[in-house]
């Protein structure tokens, strides 16, 4: 007796598309998302529920979008040096919500380049650092960029980027509006030689697939969209709810998977049904054919750590991106209460320059890359009241507002370099509410980090300057060097940042050092895949949501081939 | 449903809070503070202002699940102990950092949460009202 064809966990981006891509192929499916359901009517016509606003306090306050640190801590150290840890709270939390990261992300979705994929042929190896080829290639994958570069509307413009990879087709809409700084930034940094070009953006530019054109009401990193103009996947969700062949379950937290006799085999997965509280039922769904894990790269090896499956690789070779932010402050207004958070970018850190390689030379490494970079507004004003100090020195501060009205910013998305020591475990001591052991982060960025945010900063910097700033200066997250008061007194925090979480369950052709398969499927219990970041074999330097989501893609579609 | 503050109380948190961010008393931080201490005395409770009139609804504020009420109960909780030692006169150090956080929100935060009064905490940084603000109580 079976419940399903297929149980996903998580609904994000890309448990989103591989219910997509199975209910369309017939499959019956279950979704369970352990976060609340704030995007979509869950009866038909499953229209959108409208439960976002331009709202500072419930988004970045007050938790609407989940994790709850008070219900579910995670902690964080940097080595062993540090003891079991040396923080507990929130550790770089995606949104737990129907939708995932989807919602809360201001959806740049650039493709990752093709030296991405093969980066230890192109560059070679480095010393302390685990990097492989991924078994897929940019070829393998370009059709499935496509496919979820249609599927979630992804607005840019063809050919404005000349290091972008191939593409068999131009961008499902053109671009959105410039935001009037943006257009200022990216002048400057082409004067100093690099290449702006407008970002890839799932956001709609025009109308499309019934959502409509965003209203760039400024309200969008770290948001959900009021109007659903933003690639969050609800057009994913809808989709796979309106064959009649998916069932998606909010505030089911996933808690085992259940296996045959044998161990081969996944049979179903046990989830807690949090609308039980406190005394939260355990339920089961039972799957004919597989188990689809897409809880984020944090989520995923923490539940397969607690079942004691994946083999020891699992956790390992986390990766974030090594944030470095160039602030400019301008003697005049910027603009940003408007607009998409951000929409040009640069990638001319991520390429082979005599620059570059000069650079890694006296760092004693053999390349450097660096990342993406976002030309992008400052922070609300909420956000940037809570940085400056009480009484008069506040409101000179907040009157002046250099760190939000006249700022303007670069963040170098830094590719991170795996490495073993860096990884998600299961926390020794601190337990979630419901008593699950929280999920620990231990990680410390490898020097190639450090020596390329060193290059970028300077130059960031100038081009800031150039551009009009009257002053510019470089933070990074996580914290250069030992911690000290100011690092702790860092609204960035002394744990990564990034939400960017990537590689704790790599795939690979060899069992010995891959956890999925180039199928992504648990090498031990092969209908068990993985369908997020946690499969990523290097961080890349581009932000992760649309390569995750075309590898989803992919791995759907061939499960529904049967061809894997 | 009773006020966690007097008057004499209110003047009290109303110095503490304008200590922080100076006006903060006068743009309602007192309503925004006493309105979470109270959030949980209304159903749904007044902790997530839903969309405005924009949205096609009145106001509004959304369901939390049972778990994530605990949360909030909790949290609640700890913030009543930590303005009755400001009411005392007995501050712990920690304490400052919750006041400042919460005139940091009465004031910027949109006015749905019972402070920025009549929008004046944007209007003095020119921070623009927002196209799609949260359903605000009438």
């Amino acid at each position: 007796m079976t419940d399903c064809d297929a149980v996903v966990v998580g609904s994000g981006p890309g448990g989103a598309t591989v219910a997509d891509v199975l209910t369309g192929a017939g499959w019956s499916v279950v979704v369970l998302e352990k976060g609340r359901n704030h995007l979509l009517d869950l009866t038909a016509p499953h229209e959108p529920l409208r439960h976002f606003a331009n709202d500072e306090v419930a988004l970045s306050r007050r938790h609407l979008l989940g994790p709850d640190p008070r219900l579910e801590p995670r902690t964080y150290r940097r080595s062993d040096a540090d003891g079991d840890r040396l923080l507990t709270g929130e550790v770089n939390n995606l949104p737990s919500t129907v939708g995932g990261g989807g919602v809360h992300a201001d959806a740049k979705l650039p493709r990752f380049r093709e030296e991405d994929f093969h980066l230890l042929s192109a560059r070679g190896p480095v010393e302390g650092a685990s990097i492989e080829d991924w078994p897929v290639q940019y070829d393998d994958l370009e059709l499935h960029y496509a496919a979820v570069e249609r599927a979630f509307g992804v607005a840019g413009e063809e050919g404005a980027n000349p290091f972008a990879a191939w593409r068999s087709g131009p961008f499902p809409m053109p671009p959105g509006d410039d935001m009037p700084m943006a257009l200022v930034s990216a002048e400057a940094a082409e004067r100093a030689g690099l290449h702006p070009y407008r970002a890839p953006t799932g956001v709609n530019s025009v109308p499309y697939d019934g959502r409509p054109a965003c209203a760039d009401c400024g309200f969008c990193g770290g948001y959900g969209c009021p109007v659903h103009a933003k690639g969050d996947p609800i057009a994913s969700l809808q989709r796979s709810l309106r064959t009649g062949r998916c069932d998606l379950r909010p505030d089911a937290l996933a808690t085992e998977i259940v296996l045959d006799t044998a161990g081969r085999r996944a049979a179903g997965v046990r989830y807690l049904d949090l609308t039980g509280y406190p005394d939260a039922p355990v339920r089961e769904v039972r799957a004919r054919r597989a188990v689809v894990l897409a809880a984020g790269a944090f989520e995923t090896p923490r539940l397969l750590l607690r079942n004691g499956l994946g083999g020891d690789l699992v956790g390992r070779y986390l990766t974030y991106h090594f944030q470095t932010f160039s602030v400019g402050i301008f003697p005049d207004a910027t603009g940003g209460e408007r607009g998409r958070s951000v929409t040009h970018l640069h990638d001319d850190l991520m390429i082979d320059t005599p620059e570059l390689r000069a650079a890694a030379r006296d760092a004693g490494l053999p390349w450097l890359r660096g990342g993406v970079v976002e030309h992008g507004a400052g922070p609300g004003p909420v956000e940037e009241a809570s940085t400056y100090p009480a009484g008069d020195a506040h409101l000179r501060a907040m009157a002046d507002s250099a760190l939000r009205r006249r700022l303007w910013a670069f963040t170098v998305q830094g590719e991170d370099l795996p490495q073993a020591t860096n990884r998600v475990d299961l926390d020794p001591a601190v337990r979630d509410v419901w008593g699950l052991p929280a999920g620990r982060v231990t990680y410390a960025p490898h020097r190639h980090e450090l020596a390329a945010s060193a290059y970028a900063a300077p130059l960031h910097e100038a081009i800031m300057v150039a551009a009009g700033a009257r002053a510019a200066f470089s933070a990074t997250s996580p914290p250069r060097g030992e911690l000290d008061v100011s690092a702790e007194m860092s609204p960035l925090g002394i744990a990564p940042a990034s939400r960017h979480v990537m590689g704790t369950a790599r795939m690979g052709a060899d069992p010995a050092t891959s956890v999925v398969s180039p199928e992504q499927r648990l090498w031990e219990v092969d209908n068990v895949l993985v369908c997020d970041s946690s499969v990523f074999v290097t961080s890349a330097g581009y932000n992760p949501t649309l390569t995750l989501a075309a590898l989803a893609h992919r791995a759907a579609i061939l499960l529904c081939a049967g061809a894997a | 449903m009773t006020p966690p503050f007097d008057e004499r109380e209110r003047a009290i948190v109303a110095a503490a809070l304008d200590a922080q961010v100076p006006g903060a008393g006068d743009l309602g931080a007192v309503d925004y503070v006493e309105q979470l201490l109270t959030a949980l005395d209304h159903d749904p409770p007044h902790v997530w202002a839903g969309p405005g009139g924009w949205a096609g609804a009145g106001p509004r504020w959304l369901e939390l699940g049972p778990w994530e009420r605990h949360a909030w109960r909790e949290r609640i909780a700890a913030l009543h102990a930590v303005y009755r030692r400001v009411v005392a006169g007995t501050p712990e150090p920690g304490d400052a950092r919750v006041l400042h956080r919460h005139a940091c929100e009465a004031v910027y935060g949109d006015p749905a949460y019972g402070g920025n009064r009549e929008s004046g905490g944007w209007q003095r940084i020119d921070f623009p009202e927002p196209l799609f603000p949260p359903a605000r109580p009438r």
